[in-house]
Protein backbone atom coordinates (compact mmCIF):
# COMPACT_ATOMS: atom_id res chain seq x y z
CA UNK A 1 0.00 0.00 0.00
CA UNK A 2 1.02 3.65 -0.83
CA UNK A 3 2.27 5.95 1.98
CA UNK A 4 1.93 8.94 2.03
CA UNK A 5 4.13 11.76 4.58
CA UNK A 6 4.29 15.64 4.95
CA UNK A 7 8.00 16.68 5.87
CA UNK A 8 8.72 19.58 7.72
CA UNK A 9 11.85 21.91 8.22
CA UNK A 10 11.55 21.72 12.00
CA UNK A 11 9.26 19.04 14.80
CA UNK A 12 8.07 22.45 15.79
CA UNK A 13 6.13 22.96 12.08
CA UNK A 14 4.86 19.25 12.36
CA UNK A 15 3.56 19.77 15.61
CA UNK A 16 1.65 22.84 14.95
CA UNK A 17 0.04 20.83 11.88
CA UNK A 18 -0.66 17.91 13.93
CA UNK A 19 -2.81 20.39 16.68
CA UNK A 20 -4.62 21.19 13.64
CA UNK A 21 -5.31 18.15 11.67
CA UNK A 22 -6.78 16.99 15.72
CA UNK A 23 -8.45 19.83 15.06
CA UNK A 24 -10.46 19.23 12.34
CA UNK A 25 -10.54 15.53 13.26
CA UNK A 26 -8.13 14.66 10.25
CA UNK A 27 -6.53 10.89 10.85
CA UNK A 28 -2.61 11.07 10.82
CA UNK A 29 0.19 8.92 12.28
CA UNK A 30 3.61 10.54 13.37
CA UNK A 31 6.33 8.46 11.80
CA UNK A 32 10.09 8.57 12.08
CA UNK A 33 10.81 10.49 8.59
CA UNK A 34 11.79 7.48 5.81
CA UNK A 35 15.37 6.98 4.30
CA UNK A 36 14.20 6.94 1.40
CA UNK A 37 12.83 10.99 1.90
CA UNK A 38 15.58 12.27 3.79
CA UNK A 39 19.15 11.53 5.65
CA UNK A 40 17.64 13.74 8.29
CA UNK A 41 16.57 12.23 11.28
CA UNK A 42 13.20 13.60 12.47
CA UNK A 43 9.35 13.32 12.81
CA UNK A 44 7.21 13.13 9.89
CA UNK A 45 3.29 13.15 9.36
CA UNK A 46 1.93 9.97 7.99
CA UNK A 47 -1.97 11.17 6.08
CA UNK A 48 -4.57 9.17 3.70
CA UNK A 49 -4.34 10.18 0.06
CA UNK A 50 -8.02 11.58 0.40
CA UNK A 51 -7.16 13.87 2.72
CA UNK A 52 -4.39 15.81 1.15
CA UNK A 53 -6.73 18.31 -0.64
CA UNK A 54 -8.29 19.18 2.65
CA UNK A 55 -4.32 19.28 4.85
CA UNK A 56 -2.90 21.10 1.86
CA UNK A 57 -5.40 23.97 2.50
CA UNK A 58 -4.88 24.20 6.15
CA UNK A 59 -1.16 24.37 5.59
CA UNK A 60 -1.10 27.50 3.52
CA UNK A 61 -4.11 28.65 5.11
CA UNK A 62 -1.83 28.22 8.59
CA UNK A 63 1.55 29.37 7.08
CA UNK A 64 2.85 25.79 8.26
CA UNK A 65 6.31 25.28 6.43
CA UNK A 66 6.37 21.69 5.19
CA UNK A 67 9.30 20.47 2.98
CA UNK A 68 6.36 18.69 1.04
CA UNK A 69 3.95 15.92 0.45
CA UNK A 70 5.77 13.19 -0.48
CA UNK A 71 4.08 9.24 -1.66
CA UNK A 72 6.43 6.15 -1.17
CA UNK A 73 4.77 3.00 -3.16
CA UNK A 74 4.94 0.27 -1.30
CA UNK B 1 12.22 17.93 10.57
CA UNK B 2 15.60 19.15 11.76
CA UNK B 3 19.20 19.30 11.16
CA UNK B 4 21.20 18.05 13.98
CA UNK B 5 24.31 17.41 12.40
CA UNK B 6 25.93 20.58 14.28
CA UNK B 7 24.59 19.24 17.36
CA UNK B 8 25.76 16.35 17.23
CA UNK B 9 29.28 17.04 15.86
CA UNK B 10 29.55 19.65 18.53
CA UNK B 11 28.65 16.52 21.00
CA UNK B 12 32.14 14.40 19.22
CA UNK B 13 30.01 12.67 17.82
CA UNK B 14 30.89 9.97 15.15
CA UNK B 15 28.67 11.17 12.40
CA UNK B 16 29.63 8.43 10.10
CA UNK B 17 29.00 5.74 12.22
CA UNK B 18 26.14 7.71 13.79
CA UNK B 19 24.60 7.75 10.48
CA UNK B 20 24.51 4.02 9.94
CA UNK B 21 22.37 3.98 13.18
CA UNK B 22 19.52 6.36 12.07
CA UNK B 23 19.35 4.86 9.09
CA UNK B 24 17.61 1.34 10.51
CA UNK B 25 15.48 3.31 13.20
CA UNK B 26 12.54 4.59 10.86
CA UNK B 27 12.19 1.03 8.98
CA UNK B 28 12.61 -0.84 12.33
CA UNK B 29 10.04 1.16 13.74
CA UNK B 30 7.52 1.31 11.04
CA UNK B 31 7.65 -2.50 11.08
CA UNK B 32 7.26 -3.01 14.84
CA UNK B 33 5.37 -0.19 15.59
CA UNK B 34 3.70 1.52 13.25
CA UNK B 35 1.86 -1.44 11.23
CA UNK B 36 0.32 -2.41 14.91
CA UNK B 37 -3.60 -2.11 13.96
CA UNK B 38 -5.97 -0.08 16.17
CA UNK B 39 -3.29 2.12 18.18
CA UNK B 40 -4.60 4.30 20.90
CA UNK B 41 -4.43 8.12 18.92
CA UNK B 42 -2.41 9.45 22.58
CA UNK B 43 0.74 7.16 20.97
CA UNK B 44 1.37 9.88 18.43
CA UNK B 45 3.33 11.59 21.13
CA UNK B 46 5.49 8.57 21.56
CA UNK B 47 5.91 8.06 17.96
CA UNK B 48 7.28 11.67 17.93
CA UNK B 49 9.18 11.29 20.99
CA UNK B 50 10.92 7.96 18.71
CA UNK B 51 10.77 10.05 15.85
CA UNK B 52 13.05 13.09 17.83
CA UNK B 53 15.20 10.39 19.88
CA UNK B 54 18.45 11.73 19.23
CA UNK B 55 17.19 15.49 17.97
CA UNK B 56 14.65 17.47 19.79
CA UNK B 57 15.50 15.73 23.26
CA UNK B 58 18.90 15.94 22.54
CA UNK B 59 18.68 19.83 21.64
CA UNK B 60 16.65 19.61 25.17
CA UNK B 61 19.55 18.65 26.87
CA UNK B 62 21.49 21.20 25.05
CA UNK B 63 20.06 24.17 25.81
CA UNK B 64 20.17 22.83 29.37
CA UNK B 65 23.84 22.63 29.68
CA UNK B 66 24.28 25.97 27.66
CA UNK B 67 22.38 27.32 30.58
CA UNK B 68 25.19 26.03 33.02
CA UNK B 69 22.94 22.89 33.61
CA UNK B 70 24.07 19.45 33.88
CA UNK B 71 23.20 16.01 32.48
CA UNK B 72 23.78 12.82 34.44
CA UNK B 73 23.16 9.14 32.85
CA UNK B 74 22.40 6.11 34.49
CA UNK B 75 21.73 2.46 34.27
CA UNK B 76 19.58 1.16 36.84
CA UNK B 77 16.02 1.88 38.23
CA UNK B 78 17.92 1.83 42.14
CA UNK B 79 19.27 5.25 41.45
CA UNK B 80 17.40 8.06 42.84
CA UNK B 81 16.35 10.61 39.85
CA UNK B 82 14.91 12.71 43.02
CA UNK B 83 18.68 13.49 44.09
CA UNK B 84 19.28 14.62 40.13
CA UNK B 85 16.02 16.29 39.65
CA UNK B 86 16.60 18.26 43.26
CA UNK B 87 19.53 19.82 42.18
CA UNK B 88 18.40 21.07 38.91
CA UNK B 89 19.97 18.41 36.76
CA UNK B 90 18.70 16.30 34.27
CA UNK B 91 18.87 12.53 34.39
CA UNK B 92 19.18 9.87 31.28
CA UNK B 93 18.59 6.62 31.10
CA UNK B 94 21.35 4.88 29.09
CA UNK B 95 20.79 1.44 29.02
CA UNK B 96 21.37 -0.11 25.38
CA UNK B 97 19.15 -1.82 23.61
CA UNK B 98 20.44 -2.07 19.64
CA UNK B 99 22.83 -4.56 18.25
CA UNK B 100 24.23 -2.00 16.71
CA UNK B 101 26.27 -1.11 19.32
CA UNK B 102 28.03 -5.21 20.21
CA UNK B 103 30.18 -5.02 17.91
CA UNK B 104 31.89 -1.87 19.68
CA UNK B 105 31.11 -3.12 23.22
CA UNK B 106 32.70 -6.35 22.28
CA UNK B 107 35.98 -4.52 21.20
CA UNK B 108 36.63 -3.94 25.04
CA UNK B 109 34.66 -6.61 26.68
CA UNK B 110 34.93 -10.13 26.42
CA UNK B 111 31.76 -11.79 24.40
CA UNK B 112 30.49 -13.66 27.02
CA UNK B 113 28.82 -10.85 28.72
CA UNK B 114 25.21 -9.64 28.75
CA UNK B 115 24.85 -7.52 25.42
CA UNK B 116 23.20 -4.58 27.68
CA UNK B 117 26.39 -4.27 29.17
CA UNK B 118 27.97 -5.12 25.71
CA UNK B 119 25.18 -2.08 24.16
CA UNK B 120 26.24 0.25 26.39
CA UNK B 121 29.83 0.79 26.30
CA UNK B 122 30.16 0.25 23.39
CA UNK B 123 27.49 3.34 22.42
CA UNK B 124 30.27 5.16 24.44
CA UNK B 125 33.29 3.97 22.89
CA UNK B 126 31.67 4.25 19.40
CA UNK B 127 30.85 8.03 19.75
CA UNK B 128 26.95 6.74 18.58
CA UNK B 129 24.73 8.07 21.38
CA UNK B 130 24.25 11.66 21.75
CA UNK B 131 22.62 10.95 25.03
CA UNK B 132 26.34 9.33 26.32
CA UNK B 133 27.66 12.52 24.43
CA UNK B 134 25.27 14.66 26.81
CA UNK B 135 26.33 13.70 30.07
CA UNK B 136 28.90 15.27 32.75
CA UNK B 137 28.72 12.33 34.95
CA UNK B 138 27.62 8.89 34.89
CA UNK B 139 26.15 6.84 37.95
CA UNK B 140 26.49 3.26 38.00
CA UNK B 141 25.51 0.98 40.51
CA UNK B 142 27.14 -2.65 41.94
CA UNK B 143 24.04 -4.37 40.73
CA UNK B 144 25.96 -7.77 38.98
CA UNK B 145 29.93 -8.37 38.74
CA UNK B 146 29.82 -7.39 34.74
CA UNK B 147 28.68 -3.13 35.33
CA UNK B 148 30.98 -2.85 38.19
CA UNK B 149 34.13 -3.75 36.26
CA UNK B 150 32.59 -1.64 32.99
CA UNK B 151 31.92 1.00 35.09
CA UNK B 152 35.94 1.46 35.51
CA UNK B 153 36.27 1.24 31.59
CA UNK B 154 33.18 4.29 31.46
CA UNK B 155 35.46 6.43 33.83
CA UNK B 156 38.06 6.45 31.19
CA UNK B 157 35.83 8.99 28.82
CA UNK B 158 33.53 10.47 31.60
CA UNK B 159 33.50 10.53 34.99
CA UNK B 160 31.39 7.76 36.75
CA UNK B 161 30.02 7.78 40.78
CA UNK B 162 29.33 4.15 41.67
CA UNK B 163 26.61 3.57 44.05
CA UNK B 164 27.17 0.65 46.38
CA UNK B 165 23.69 -1.29 46.29
CA UNK B 166 23.28 -4.01 49.27
CA UNK B 167 22.96 -7.59 47.86
CA UNK B 168 20.40 -8.34 50.92
CA UNK B 169 17.41 -6.22 52.76
CA UNK B 170 18.37 -6.40 56.83
CA UNK B 171 17.79 -3.13 58.27
CA UNK B 172 21.60 -2.23 58.19
CA UNK B 173 21.56 -2.77 54.49
CA UNK B 174 18.86 0.02 54.07
CA UNK B 175 20.99 1.76 56.81
CA UNK B 176 23.85 1.24 53.97
CA UNK B 177 21.57 2.71 51.04
CA UNK B 178 20.81 5.46 52.96
CA UNK B 179 24.35 6.45 53.23
CA UNK B 180 24.56 5.91 49.98
CA UNK B 181 22.16 8.07 49.05
CA UNK B 182 23.78 10.88 51.31
CA UNK B 183 27.10 10.78 49.69
CA UNK B 184 25.01 10.62 46.14
CA UNK B 185 23.59 13.96 47.57
CA UNK B 186 26.89 15.42 47.81
CA UNK B 187 28.70 14.06 44.74
CA UNK B 188 25.56 15.81 42.76
CA UNK B 189 25.50 19.00 44.59
CA UNK B 190 29.08 19.29 44.47
CA UNK B 191 29.04 18.75 40.03
CA UNK B 192 26.16 21.01 39.81
CA UNK B 193 26.94 23.54 42.57
CA UNK B 194 23.47 23.58 43.78
CA UNK B 195 21.93 22.88 47.42
CA UNK B 196 19.74 19.79 47.66
CA UNK B 197 17.09 21.59 50.11
CA UNK B 198 14.99 19.46 51.83
CA UNK B 199 11.87 21.52 49.87
CA UNK B 200 13.89 21.07 46.69
CA UNK B 201 13.92 17.12 47.53
CA UNK B 202 10.17 16.60 48.56
CA UNK B 203 9.00 19.03 45.29
CA UNK B 204 11.39 16.01 42.87
CA UNK B 205 9.81 13.09 45.54
CA UNK B 206 6.43 14.29 44.37
CA UNK B 207 7.25 14.46 40.51
CA UNK B 208 8.60 11.20 41.06
CA UNK B 209 5.53 9.89 42.36
CA UNK B 210 3.47 11.64 40.39
CA UNK B 211 5.18 9.83 37.19
CA UNK B 212 4.69 6.43 39.04
CA UNK B 213 1.73 6.84 39.45
CA UNK B 214 0.89 7.91 35.64
CA UNK B 215 2.35 4.58 34.77
CA UNK B 216 0.49 2.70 37.20
CA UNK B 217 -2.88 4.51 36.13
CA UNK B 218 -1.06 3.10 32.48
CA UNK B 219 -0.62 -0.52 34.03
CA UNK B 220 -4.47 -0.76 35.77
CA UNK B 221 -5.49 -0.31 32.63
CA UNK B 222 -4.37 -3.27 30.98
CA UNK B 223 -5.56 -5.52 33.65
CA UNK B 224 -8.25 -4.87 31.72
CA UNK B 225 -9.78 -7.91 28.99
CA UNK B 226 -8.95 -7.43 26.50
CA UNK B 227 -6.09 -4.98 27.75
CA UNK B 228 -6.76 -1.36 25.68
CA UNK B 229 -2.81 -1.07 24.78
CA UNK B 230 -0.91 -3.73 23.53
CA UNK B 231 2.32 -4.71 25.07
CA UNK B 232 4.88 -2.97 22.48
CA UNK B 233 3.02 0.37 22.73
CA UNK B 234 3.23 0.02 26.84
CA UNK B 235 7.14 -0.92 26.81
CA UNK B 236 7.66 1.53 24.19
CA UNK B 237 6.20 4.00 26.91
CA UNK B 238 8.62 2.60 29.92
CA UNK B 239 11.14 2.72 27.50
CA UNK B 240 10.64 6.60 27.14
CA UNK B 241 9.45 7.32 30.64
CA UNK B 242 14.02 7.05 31.55
CA UNK B 243 14.98 9.79 29.73
CA UNK B 244 11.57 12.46 28.48
CA UNK B 245 11.26 15.49 30.20
CA UNK B 246 9.30 13.95 33.61
CA UNK B 247 6.57 16.40 33.88
CA UNK B 248 5.82 16.26 29.96
CA UNK B 249 5.90 12.68 29.98
CA UNK B 250 3.45 12.52 32.68
CA UNK B 251 1.05 15.08 30.90
CA UNK B 252 0.91 13.10 28.24
CA UNK B 253 0.80 9.28 29.63
CA UNK B 254 -2.33 10.55 31.05
CA UNK B 255 -4.06 11.88 28.59
CA UNK B 256 -3.10 8.75 26.78
CA UNK B 257 -5.12 6.80 29.56
CA UNK B 258 -7.68 9.29 29.58
CA UNK B 259 -8.16 8.35 25.96
CA UNK B 260 -7.89 4.20 27.07
CA UNK B 261 -10.24 4.82 29.77
CA UNK B 262 -13.00 5.15 26.86
CA UNK B 263 -11.97 2.60 25.15
CA UNK B 264 -13.01 0.14 27.85
CA UNK B 265 -16.25 1.05 26.78
CA UNK B 266 -16.00 -0.67 23.62
CA UNK B 267 -13.69 -3.36 23.64
CA UNK B 268 -14.59 -7.09 23.34
CA UNK B 269 -12.80 -9.94 24.69
CA UNK B 270 -10.55 -10.81 21.62
CA UNK B 271 -9.22 -14.17 22.54
CA UNK B 272 -5.66 -13.93 22.87
CA UNK B 273 -3.40 -15.59 25.49
CA UNK B 274 -2.54 -13.00 28.22
CA UNK B 275 1.12 -13.06 28.86
CA UNK B 276 3.24 -12.14 31.59
CA UNK B 277 6.96 -11.24 30.83
CA UNK B 278 9.72 -11.59 34.12
CA UNK B 279 13.11 -11.27 33.74
CA UNK B 280 15.81 -9.02 32.44
CA UNK B 281 15.12 -5.54 31.14
CA UNK B 282 13.91 -4.38 27.59
CA UNK B 283 16.16 -1.19 26.80
CA UNK B 284 15.08 0.98 24.03
CA UNK B 285 14.95 -0.32 21.25
CA UNK B 286 15.01 -3.73 22.51
CA UNK B 287 11.42 -5.18 20.93
CA UNK B 288 12.64 -8.20 20.13
CA UNK B 289 10.40 -10.66 22.75
CA UNK B 290 7.13 -8.57 22.45
CA UNK B 291 7.29 -8.04 19.00
CA UNK B 292 7.27 -12.10 18.40
CA UNK B 293 4.99 -12.98 21.20
CA UNK B 294 2.20 -10.03 19.79
CA UNK B 295 2.70 -11.66 16.14
CA UNK B 296 1.40 -14.49 17.70
CA UNK B 297 -2.39 -15.08 19.34
CA UNK B 298 -1.06 -13.11 22.82
CA UNK B 299 -1.42 -9.55 24.24
CA UNK B 300 1.78 -9.19 27.00
CA UNK B 301 -0.66 -7.55 29.62
CA UNK B 302 2.27 -6.90 32.21
CA UNK B 303 6.08 -6.88 32.66
CA UNK B 304 7.83 -7.74 36.11
CA UNK B 305 11.14 -5.89 35.13
CA UNK B 306 13.11 -2.63 35.45
CA UNK B 307 11.36 -1.32 32.34
CA UNK B 308 8.02 -2.32 33.94
CA UNK B 309 6.65 -2.93 37.64
CA UNK B 310 10.06 -2.64 39.34
CA UNK B 311 10.00 1.43 37.60
CA UNK B 312 6.74 2.67 39.46
CA UNK B 313 5.51 0.11 42.43
CA UNK B 314 5.70 1.68 45.42
CA UNK B 315 5.86 5.64 46.05
CA UNK B 316 8.18 7.48 48.47
CA UNK B 317 6.43 8.32 51.30
CA UNK B 318 6.18 12.11 51.20
CA UNK B 319 5.22 13.01 54.47
CA UNK B 320 8.80 14.16 56.31
CA UNK B 321 10.01 16.20 58.98
CA UNK B 322 13.30 16.94 57.60
CA UNK B 323 16.05 16.00 55.20
CA UNK B 324 16.85 12.83 57.34
CA UNK B 325 13.22 11.73 57.05
CA UNK B 326 12.50 12.36 53.81
CA UNK B 327 16.39 10.35 52.36
CA UNK B 328 15.08 7.89 54.69
CA UNK B 329 12.07 7.30 52.92
CA UNK B 330 13.76 7.26 49.72
CA UNK B 331 16.16 4.49 50.84
CA UNK B 332 13.33 2.43 51.97
CA UNK B 333 11.51 2.69 48.65
CA UNK B 334 14.10 1.64 46.76
CA UNK B 335 15.01 -0.92 48.74
CA UNK B 336 11.70 -2.59 47.98
CA UNK B 337 12.73 -2.74 44.09
CA UNK B 338 12.94 -7.08 43.95
CA UNK B 339 16.01 -7.47 41.09
CA UNK B 340 18.11 -10.99 41.55
CA UNK B 341 21.01 -9.19 42.63
CA UNK B 342 19.40 -9.78 45.85
CA UNK B 343 19.75 -13.00 47.98
CA UNK B 344 17.29 -14.49 49.38
CA UNK B 345 14.85 -12.73 46.74
CA UNK B 346 11.69 -14.22 47.64
CA UNK B 347 10.18 -10.64 47.20
CA UNK B 348 10.21 -11.13 42.94
CA UNK B 349 8.37 -14.21 43.27
CA UNK B 350 5.43 -12.92 45.19
CA UNK B 351 5.05 -10.15 43.02
CA UNK B 352 4.83 -12.70 40.00
CA UNK B 353 2.67 -14.74 41.42
CA UNK B 354 0.56 -11.37 42.68
CA UNK B 355 0.42 -9.79 38.93
CA UNK B 356 -0.46 -13.19 37.16
CA UNK B 357 -3.62 -12.77 39.32
CA UNK B 358 -4.16 -9.23 39.28
CA UNK B 359 -3.53 -8.95 35.05
CA UNK B 360 -5.45 -12.41 34.79
CA UNK B 361 -2.03 -13.57 32.74
CA UNK B 362 -2.55 -16.98 31.25
CA UNK B 363 1.22 -17.92 31.37
CA UNK B 364 4.67 -16.34 32.17
CA UNK B 365 7.13 -16.10 29.91
CA UNK B 366 10.72 -15.52 31.85
CA UNK B 367 12.79 -13.40 29.58
CA UNK B 368 17.08 -13.92 30.43
CA UNK B 369 19.40 -11.66 28.29
CA UNK B 370 21.90 -13.62 27.63
CA UNK B 371 24.73 -14.18 30.69
CA UNK B 372 22.88 -12.66 33.05
CA UNK B 373 23.47 -14.73 36.01
CA UNK B 374 21.52 -13.92 38.79
CA UNK B 375 18.63 -13.52 36.64
CA UNK B 376 18.90 -17.47 35.09
CA UNK B 377 19.94 -18.95 38.25
CA UNK B 378 16.91 -17.19 40.11
CA UNK B 379 14.88 -18.95 37.00
CA UNK B 380 14.69 -22.39 39.52
CA UNK B 381 13.08 -20.65 42.43
CA UNK B 382 10.62 -18.72 40.15
CA UNK B 383 9.98 -21.98 37.94
CA UNK B 384 9.16 -23.84 41.51
CA UNK B 385 6.78 -21.85 42.94
CA UNK B 386 4.85 -20.89 39.56
CA UNK B 387 5.00 -24.78 39.15
CA UNK B 388 3.11 -24.97 42.66
CA UNK B 389 0.83 -22.63 41.38
CA UNK B 390 -0.11 -23.99 38.45
CA UNK B 391 0.36 -21.23 36.57
CA UNK B 392 2.52 -22.61 32.67
CA UNK B 393 5.95 -20.48 32.69
CA UNK B 394 8.77 -21.11 30.06
CA UNK B 395 12.05 -19.67 29.92
CA UNK B 396 13.58 -18.04 27.16
CA UNK B 397 17.51 -16.95 26.80
CA UNK B 398 18.47 -14.93 24.33
CA UNK B 399 19.84 -11.57 23.09
CA UNK B 400 19.85 -8.25 20.78
CA UNK B 401 20.19 -10.33 17.35
CA UNK B 402 17.42 -11.90 14.98
CA UNK B 403 19.02 -15.03 14.32
CA UNK B 404 16.85 -17.01 16.87
CA UNK B 405 13.99 -14.77 16.38
CA UNK B 406 12.34 -17.77 14.09
CA UNK B 407 13.41 -20.68 16.86
CA UNK B 408 11.86 -18.50 19.57
CA UNK B 409 8.62 -17.69 17.51
CA UNK B 410 7.85 -21.26 17.40
CA UNK B 411 8.91 -22.10 20.85
CA UNK B 412 6.16 -19.31 22.27
CA UNK B 413 3.44 -20.55 19.45
CA UNK B 414 3.86 -23.89 20.90
CA UNK B 415 3.90 -22.64 24.92
CA UNK B 416 0.43 -20.24 23.60
CA UNK B 417 -0.57 -23.25 22.52
CA UNK B 418 -1.04 -25.40 25.46
CA UNK B 419 -1.79 -23.29 27.91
Amino acid sequence: MDKNYILFKSYNQGLALESLLKKSKIKYTISPTPRQLSVCCGMSIMYYKEDEDNIKKIVKENNIKVLGFYTLNG
Amino acid sequence: MGDYRKLWSNLNMNLEKHDVLCAVLPEIYSKVYLSQNDRPEGMNYFNFVVSEVHGLRIEELDNHKKQGGKVIGTFCVYVPDEVILAAGAIGVGLCGGSQFWIEDGEKVLPRNLCPLIKAFVGAKVSATCPYFQSCDMLVGETTCDGKKKAWEILNDYTPVHVMELPQMKREKNIEDWKMEIKEFISRIEELTGNKITFEKLKETVILCNDKRKALKRLYELRKNIPSPISGLDSLLISQIAFYDDPQRFIQKVNELCDELDERLKSLQPNGKKRILITGTPMAIPNWKMHSIIESLNAEIVVEETCTGTRYFENFVEENANDMDELIENIARRYMKVNCACFTPNAGRIEDIIKYVKEYKADGVIYYNLSFCQTYSVEYKKVEEALNKENIPVMFIETDYSEEDSGQIKTRVEAFIEMI
